[in-house]
């Protein structure tokens, strides 16, 4: 386990090209009352055949924001069907890792995110997926750009024990993705490798620190 | 000998006790883990545990050497002698 300090607060911003900045604008400060917060109007930036553009950031909460490029006069990079503005995708690609990519926007309950269901199913993006996955519950929308945004609530708050197992699953990844042909099996062998050294050790440390509260 | 790890955190608190409803299953502890073993097969109904599809196919924390997964689907957990 790592012994640096951390030091990082947050997603400053995640950013994004677009082809169609009306509807960005539409959907993330109109449809979901996200306010703009900062825009940035480039001109004559960088290299010569660097078009201008702008810049422009919505507030997700917590003083973090997603943000967009809209560059004057360049095409949409390609005309697949699937996909979003920054890629697309054939046939022969999955939907699964289609849908791998996308960005979680955090709401703290059931009446935060049926708020924003309600503003989703009234507008032109209606939610297309609500799920309660193992500890969260999530809806799931396509923006206008094709982006796939999910907005999540904690079904309740994680345990410390869910981060010692998150931290012997990685540990055991990294031993099964060093030798040929990885599987799950060989994981959850090496976990159970790595939960009998270490498990009880973290408990009793655990214990040790509440005692010495 | 069959073992399984499970996480003990609230959703998967009602596999270890279905799983212990078999008299030939031991669920003992081990740090925030159950340890469930058997000298033969763990076999657990996902209806008895009423867990969601969610947390049954994320609720395995490992398996030991020796053990492997014979069934993981929307009826049942199946861990055998490997």
């Amino acid at each position: 386990m790592t012994e640096l300090d951390h030091r990082v607060k947050g997603v400053d911003h995640a950013a994004f090209p677009t082809f169609d900045p009306a509807g960005t604008v539409h959907f993330y400060r109109d449809v979901l009352g996200f306010p703009v917060v900062h825009s940035i109007c480039a001109v004559g930036w960088g290299p010569e055949d660097h078009p201008d553009f702008i810049h422009f950031f919505f507030d997700i909460g917590n003083d973090d924001r997603i943000a967009f490029f809209y560059y004057f006069g360049f095409e949409p990079v390609h005309s697949r069907e699937r996909g979003d503005a920054y890629a697309g995708f054939g046939p022969e690609i999955p939907e699964f890792f289609v849908r791998s990519r996308h960005l979680a926007i955090h709401v703290e309950n059931t009446d935060d995110l049926l708020e924003y269901r309600h503003r989703l199913d009234s507008s032109a993006w209606p939610v297309e997926m609500q799920i309660k996955h193992e500890t969260i519950e999530s809806i799931y929308t396509h923006d206008p750009n094709g982006y796939l945004i999910e907005i999540t609530m904690p079904l309740r708050p994680v345990t410390p024990q869910e981060d010692l197992d998150a931290n012997l699953t990685i540990d055991a990844l990294l031993d099964v993705v060093a030798e040929p042909d990885p599987t799950i099996g060989k994981l959850l062998a090496r976990k159970a490798e790595l939960i009998v050294d270490r498990a009880a050790a973290w408990e009793l440390a655990r214990a040790g620190q509440a005692a010495g509260r | 000998m069959t073992t399984l790890y499970v996480l003990d955190i609230p959703e998967n608190t009602p596999l270890a006790k279905v799983a212990a409803e078999d008299s030939g299953v031991t669920v003992g502890r081990i740090g925030p883990y159950f340890e469930i073993t058997a000298s033969g097969a763990i076999m657990i109904d996902r209806r008895a545990t009423g867990c969601r599809h969610a947390v049954w196919y994320s609720a395995i924390g490992g398996v030991a050497r020796g053990s492997r997964i014979t069934q993981h689907d929307k009826d049942a957990l199946r861990v055998e002698p490997a």
